[in-house]
């Protein structure tokens, strides 16, 4: 059988993640050479070859902390995590979205962070707008759970519990920002790609149930960005700890955050309907790449 | 009761009747063996029902894929149909027990058909959201995780609770009929399990005086207790929207719009029904006009009512204008398919329908039962019509348009939604047709007990009475005005909620070597960073002081040594440093190239100390626990419920212990 070279690259990625979850209990992946060195990293495909990876697209998937472990609903104390788009950085590339995508080996239509071209009145630019979960302060998804399989943690991130989800959709219903996505067929699982369910991971996913982005949660924990932000080579997508008042970017640049939205007029999306995102927006002043061509308004 | 116990000595009181035997009579014809329609009738539904079941076996086999929803739309036709269904469910119990309270004498053959829809209305609705969950197999989640804080919750609790409550209420008000039919089976031939099921069910009822008192208590309690709970059954359904912030949906007026709407298309259902029943099973005696004219009547009020519920909510919102409620009413009531909808909608099934009942109104004699069939069942497709517009074109209309991320969004429900959708509807008239076989579909003993105490010509049936009544009629109400201002005042009743660690420098032992530490110039606190070379202060290296933070270092500035080898930044006092308020400060040398990347470290104090938070869990309406007043409000309002229900059920005790 001939497999599409994307698609066989995708699958000796899921290699990798399962590599890093099922061989490695330590914190990272002991299989995978150290990614971000350029070159050719050695993988594991699914049919037991070796082959390799271009080092640059290489990530490893870390494992998340299993569904029974308390810290998975009380998240970790003394951190609030949050996000800062810079939109006056963003050129609609969507390297945060494919990036995403592959980490979480999410189906092609289902964004869990999506770039939308907004436009706020006729007379005002048009200008890009990546979305993640907005991890609420407020979360109105989190209020209406039947079954508390959505929950929000210490540090601040609206985790889903697939294992308890039973696929209502009152969250999805309930969300303004339409950040909730739903596993409507059964989701296509290797069978070798079978690494224990977490839901700080999401994964492996599960039929009839919620999903969004997590923030990544694994990866915070290993003290590394999420996907998003470090797949973003134009800096756009900060994340940080609040509580640190540091914001970092793909880039590597470490922002103090209540300066940068002090000086930068940061604000949040819909402040208005009382939701407190844990994500802040820089309005697109002053910005790097051309507008984009208006396409529906706000 | 024993069941040798077959004949009482003497019949008492009902039985005692010729009435009661003759209409005893006639409603045993009804509940004969159905014939050659009948069968053809049950066969068919039972195919429906079974073709729904392979439907619904699909979707569980494929999962929800199975149907049209899909991102974004994430609810549709399942969720219309529960909310359509429950919405019959108020013909019923509501009118009925508004028509008992306000002793509205038409009532009397009513009742039996709406207290019926209600408990099958609801039998098929509540089983319309397990259908559309994504994993039916944890269903018991609910209760074993179940939050109160949300209003799915307040939904299970509610309909629950109306359920257990319509069931007992259509049964106390069975039992007399049952004790009828149980003496009338047993003078006849047709003893076996109906004899035995009426045995059963009737509790011994002799129609003692001291049973006759326990059953009016019974019936009373239930009367006054099941309006409240109809009222806020449909009340919590329309919180599943109205507690959303998403527009059409976030509305304050909702419970009320609801409960409108479901008592609107619960009466259109009910004339249906009676219509039906009264033509199949010749009760042209017992229906009569004076019924469909006074339920005529209510539902040109109740038209009239839901019409302006609607004009109040979309008015409202337009004149407002909002910029997503204009998106909204632009899918909803434009050009597009759903604005065709919409108006066709209004038009066809609530205008029209209006001017049909408006007629008898005007014109008291006219009253066609075909006219007022059609008005029904233009409304009841208007309503279901309309919580399809109520449930799909908000979700066509997030705050973010989907058309900014070149997604398009449609709903087309499958061939899977829509057989299920049928086999509801089966299973509703199915449990109807098997009732009206087995149960008497017209209360016998309320007929009997209403001519008898003011006539048949004022309940409105066509029967001659045995004795003529003695006792006088109680005081003339309008039934249909009464009725009218009941449901007008229940209505506006439920509209009322340093120490300092130098770290050895980490490149390959360069001559030149860098400490920080905190100290303290012109009185103000500062990071001293010392630059040496062979032991000596190295004068004009460029060094960069930087925070360690989580995923990076935050740079607070830099500067050139002075001749001591010493660089001062002030302390970021501003900066938080964990509950000590310690910061890990970095020191590096930028210039000259030779040292570039020749850096120590130190942990500081003075930073902003950041206490624990006091309780990270602090009760809100998104925590895992519900706010002590909700828990305290819903607990109160279910166990006054349960209460009457106790309290109803020791009455039927009584009557079994009087036997």
């Amino acid at each position: 059988m001939q497999i599409p070279r994307r698609s066989f690259l995708r699958k000796s990625l899921q290699a990798l993640g399962l590599a890093a979850t099922g061989t490695s209990t330590t914190k990272g992946a002991s299989a995978v050479a150290n990614p971000d060195v350029c070159g050719a990293t050695p993988a594991l495909t699914p049919d037991g070859r070796l082959i390799q990876v271009q080092g640059s697209t290489a990530t490893p998937m870390l494992p998340g902390l299993p569904p029974g472990d308390p810290k998975v609903r009380s998240g970790i104390a003394g951190r609030k995590w949050v996000m800062v788009v810079d939109l006056s950085r963003c050129d609609g590339c969507r390297k945060c979205t494919e990036s995403c995508q592959q980490m979480h080996q999410t189906p092609v239509e289902r964004e869990w962070i999506r770039v939308f071209t907004m436009q706020d009145a006729k007379e005002t630019a048009p200008y890009f707008f990546p979305k993640a979960c907005f991890h609420c302060d407020n979360p109105p998804c989190t209020k209406v759970c039947p079954v508390g399989a959505t929950f929000k943690r210490q540090d601040g991130i609206v985790l889903i519990d697939n294992e308890r989800c039973i696929g209502c959709r009152f969250c999805i219903a309930a969300c303004p920002y339409s950040s909730r996505y739903f596993n409507w067929g059964r989701p296509e699982t290797p069978a070798k790609l079978t690494p224990a369910y977490s839901p700080e991971t999401g994964f492996p996913r599960r039929v009839g149930t919620v999903e969004k982005c997590d923030f990544c949660p694994e990866m915070l924990s290993a003290g590394k960005l999420p996907h998003c932000a470090s797949a973003c080579a134009k800096g756009v997508i900060y994340f940080g700890d609040q509580l640190e008042d540091a914001v970092t970017n793909g880039r590597g640049e470490t922002e103090q955050l209540s300066k940068m939205l002090r000086e930068r007029a940061g604000y949040r999306f819909m402040e208005d309907l009382g939701t407190e995102p844990r994500a802040y927006y820089l309005p697109p002043r002053g910005r790097m790449y051309p507008a984009p061509k208006a396409t529906a308004q706000h | 009761m024993d069941a040798t116990t077959t004949s009482p000595a003497a019949p008492t009181g009902l039985e005692a009747t010729g009435l009661a035997q003759r209409l005893t009579t006639q409603l045993e014809r009804t509940m004969a063996a159905p014939g050659a329609a009948g069968r053809i009738w049950i066969g068919s539904l039972l195919a429906v029902i079974a073709a729904a079941l392979l439907a619904y076996v699909y979707q569980l086999a494929r999962g929800l894929e199975a149907t049209g929803m899909r991102e974004y739309v994430s609810w549709g036709v399942y969720i219309t149909n529960f909310v359509f269904f429950i919405g019959i469910s108020h013909a019923g119990t509501l009118i009925s027990a508004i028509l008992r309270v306000t002793n509205a004498e038409w009532r009397r053959s009513v009742t039996r058909v709406a207290e019926a829809i209600t408990v099958f209305a609801l039998m098929v609705g509540a089983p319309m959201v397990l259908i559309d969950l994504g994993r039916i197999d944890r269903l018991l989640n609910i209760v074993v995780h179940g939050r109160l804080n949300s209003p799915l919750l307040w939904d299970v609790c509610s309909v629950c609770t109306y359920l257990v409550g319509s069931i007992t209420f259509l049964y106390v008000a069975l039992i007399p009929d049952f004790a009828l039919l149980r003496a009338k089976t047993t003078n006849g031939q047709t003893l076996g399990w109906r004899w035995r099921l009426y045995n059963a069910l009737s509790l011994g009822y002799r129609d003692t005086p001291e049973q006759k008192r326990y059953l009016e208590r019974a019936m009373h309690a239930m009367s006054v207790i099941i309006i409240p709970v109809a009222v806020s059954v449909h009340t919590v359904v329309s919180w599943i929207f109205g507690m959303t912030l998403r527009p059409g949906w976030h509305s304050t007026i909702f419970g009320p719009y609801f409960v409108v709407g479901a008592i609107y298309s619960g009466t259109a259902a009910l004339i249906v029904a009676m219509v039906v029943f009264r033509k199949v099973y010749h009760l042209e005696n017992l229906i009569t006009m004076r019924q469909f004219r006074a339920l005529g009547a209510l539902l040109m009020a109740l038209t009239v009512v839901y019409l302006y519920f609607t004009l109040s909510e979309y008015l409202t919102v337009w004149y407002g204008g909002e910029a997503v409620d204009r998106r909204l009413l632009d899918v909803l009531m434009g050009p597009g398919s759903y604005g065709i909808l919409w108006w066709l909608t209004v038009v066809g099934c609530f205008f029209v329908p209006a001017l049909l009942l408006v007629i008898p109104v005007i014109f008291p004699h006219r009253v066609s039962l075909s006219r007022l069939v059609v008005a029904c069942i233009l409304i009841n497709i208007g309503m279901w019509l309309k919580r399809y517009l109520i449930v799909v074109p908000t979700l066509l209309t997030p705050f973010i348009p989907a058309e900014a991320a070149g997604v398009k969004l449609v709903y087309e429900p499958t061939w899977v939604e829509w057989t299920i959708t049928a086999g509801a509807f089966a299973v509703f008239l199915l449990l109807f047709t098997l009732f009206a076989k087995v149960f008497p579909i017209v209360s016998i003993w309320e007929t009997v007990e209403g001519v008898e105490q003011v006539g048949a010509e004022r309940i409105g049936v066509q029967v001659e009475a045995d004795p003529p009544p003695p006792r006088p009629a109680p005081g003339g109400i309008i039934p249909g005005v009464a009725t009218v201002g009941g449901i007008v005042l229940l209505l506006s009743l439920s509209v009322g909620p340093s120490r300092v660690m130098a770290l050895e420098a980490t490149a390959p032992a360069p001559p030149a070597q860098i400490s920080v530490t905190s100290g303290r110039e012109e009185g103000k606190q500062v990071i001293l960073a010392t630059v040496t070379r062979a032991g000596k202060p190295l004068e004009g290296a460029r060094v960069v002081l930087q925070v360690n933070r989580t995923f990076g270092n935050l740079t607070l500035g830099e500067d050139d040594t002075l001749a001591d080898g010493t660089m001062a930044l002030a302390f970021p006092a501003d900066l938080p440093g964990g509950p000590e308020g310690k910061l890990r400060v970095i020191a590096q040398i930028k210039s000259p190239a030779e040292y570039a990347a020749v850096s120590a470290q130190a942990t500081l104090d003075g930073a902003l100390k950041v206490p624990p938070e006091a309780d990270p869990f602090a009760p809100a309406l998104w925590a895992p626990t519900a706010p002590l007043g909700l828990v305290i409000t819903i607990c109160s309002l279910l166990a006054i419920v349960w209460t009457v229900y106790a309290f109803v059920i020791a009455q039927l005790v009584r009557i079994k212990n009087s036997s």
